[in-house]
């Protein structure tokens, strides 16, 4: 009983990573029916730009944790501008152009390219992220648990808290909402919704790089790190819904523990077994998602 | 105040406005009519940007707007009550007449007393009002075409396009649409008004333009037009 509940506790902790990739592409298909495929690399470069800013800044004789703090917003900052180059450079044309499947292709290869950019600056060895908070584990009643861990669920929350609270109180947040029921309507308005999108790649990619300063800590940082966990986020947004912030919590806590349940029972050799079962099963049983609408689309 | 000339416009390669002129002076009410498939909407949908005209000029105030994104020319002043509504299904009543009001929100036309005028348009349609809180999405057919209009007032526009606001609603309500364009006649806001039913159109316009294969068959004074012995048989005959 102890285990199961510890592994659980593991395996939120996991999932609300997950869970915040999966936000990241639910943000952009909201606005264009787009994703950045290359979420996991935007997610590596994040945790690589913040690793180099800690460094300078506990060089700097600040400690690790309020290195890490002054560290966030450079990350989020980066995140941001990176998500809007490749919206800019992959994704506007296809739009305009009305391309089914054009930004597949361009965000895939701009992934590559940032991927191998991160390899030739930081090299192919994984490395070593200084842990904002102590790295002994805390016991909390039968469970064990590190602060990170519990960091990166809180942290995955404020993010995703934050993002609903600037929708749906902001006239900026409106307008997003309004270019993601009907673009053409959202124009009328005076909404710039080209700029709507570009905002939402950016955002999107802010939500990878934050990911992974919030997982870098607990694994080892390199370029590429991000490919699994991008893969699977993917996964989760389907799981989940494409169309559902909710939908991307349950289906990343779903995968979260199924995966460490399996790992543990079952074989580490299987851990990614389930998630893709999963993924096979939603797509068959309810293709729009546990938590999506179903969508009809008009030809 | 909006002066088209020579407006040539359509889907891709198909051409459906050959070459549209029009004028709607400050003040009044023209209404454009004209059977299905005339090219009514797609005039509108050229006007507000919603499509690019292949040529010809579109002046707002003066200025040249032809060819210019939705949301510059939203931005001058023109606001498009679109057809089949468009109100935003997942936002409440209150946000889709806030984003009405976006580019006085947002600085980019003067803002004025947004507060006020949104009271004013729960004033003029009190269904809103009650409905507010309410999902736009979950509003009946006619309720819907209100918030279409008042949306597009929220810009405090110079021009307001209507199309269709009658479409598919029950006779008492269309007769409740009429009774707000006629409202906002008196109030001097000044439009352009496309309408199927010809005769109530041509009874509350100034000025009116029949359309016919993408080009302006008949136009002149509304009254004169109502008497038009061509437009009567074409128009006139089952609202009759």
């Amino acid at each position: 009983m102890n285990i199961l509940a510890q592994l659980i506790v593991s395996g939120v902790s996991v999932g609300m990573v997950y869970a915040v990739i999966a936000f990241g592409y639910q943000l952009t298909f909201a606005t264009s029916k787009t994703l950045n495929f290359g979420q996991g690399e935007a997610l590596a470069l994040g945790a690589l730009v913040g690793l180099t800013t800690i460094n300078f800044l506990i060089g700097q004789a600040i400690g690790t944790f309020w290195a890490y703090l002054l560290m966030l917003p450079i990350v989020l900052v980066f995140g941001m501008a990176q998500g809007a180059v490749v919206e800019w450079l992959g994704v506007r044309q296809a739009i305009r152009m009305k391309s089914e499947a054009g930004w597949i292709m361009a965000t895939i290869a701009l992934g590559i390219i940032f991927k191998n950019l991160a390899e030739n600056i930081w090299g192919r060895d994984p490395l070593k992220f200084p842990s904002p908070l102590p790295e002994q584990a805390l016991q909390i009643g039968p469970v064990r648990v590190q602060p990170m861990e519990i960091a990166i669920v809180v942290g995955a929350l404020a993010l995703m808290l934050a993002v609903e609270i600037f929708n749906r109180t902001s006239i900026f947040g409106k307008a997003v909402v309004a270019t993601a029921a009907d673009r053409d309507a959202a124009g009328l308005m005076g909404v710039n919704t080209s700029l709507v999108i570009t905002f939402s790649y950016a955002l999107s990619s802010l939500s990878a790089a934050f990911a992974g300063v919030l997982v870098a800590p607990v694994t080892l940082t390199g370029a590429s790190m991000g490919a699994v966990l991008g893969l699977k986020a993917f996964a989760v947004a389907i799981i989940g819904g494409l169309s559902s912030g909710i939908g991307a919590i349950v289906g990343g806590l779903i995968l979260g523990i199924v995966e460490t349940l399996t790992g543990f029972y079952i074989s580490t050799g299987y851990k990614d077994v389930p998630g893709l079962v999963l993924l096979l099963l939603v797509l068959s049983l309810k293709p729009s998602g546990l938590f999506g609408k179903a969508t009809i689309k008009k030809v | 105040m909006l002066k088209v000339e020579n407006l040539v416009a359509g889907y891709g390669k198909v051409q459906v406005l050959h070459g549209i002129s029009l004028e709607v002076e400050k003040g009044r009410l023209v209404t454009l009519i004209g059977s299905n498939g005339a090219g009514k909407t797609t005039t509108l949908r050229a006007l507000s940007g919603m499509i690019k005209p292949q040529s010809g000029s579109i002046k707002l105030g003066g200025v040249e707007i032809a060819g210019q994104p939705s949301y510059r020319i939203t931005r001058r002043g023109l606001a498009h009550s679109p057809e089949n509504r468009r109100v935003f299904p997942t936002l409440p009543v209150r946000d889709n007449l806030l984003l009405g009001a976006f580019p006085r929100l947002t600085g980019a036309r003067p803002k004025g007393d947004v507060k006020r005028d949104l009271d004013r348009m729960f004033q003029m349609f009190p269904r809103l009002a009650e409905r507010r809180d309410q999902l736009a999405g979950t509003l009946s057919g006619g309720e819907q075409q209100m918030l279409a209009m008042a949306r597009a007032l929220m810009l405090d526009p110079e021009v307001l396009l209507l199309d269709e606001p009658s479409m598919g609603l029950a006779p008492r309500l269309v007769e409740d649409v009429f009774a707000t364009v006629a409202r906002l006649k008196e109030a001097k806001v000044t439009m352009l008004l496309v309408e199927q039913f010809a005769a109530a159109a041509l009874a509350v316009a100034d000025t009116a333009y029949v359309l016919e294969n993408g080009v302006v068959s008949v136009s002149g004074p509304a009254e004169k037009l109502r008497d038009d012995p061509a437009v009567q048989a074409a128009y006139l005959g089952a609202a009759h």
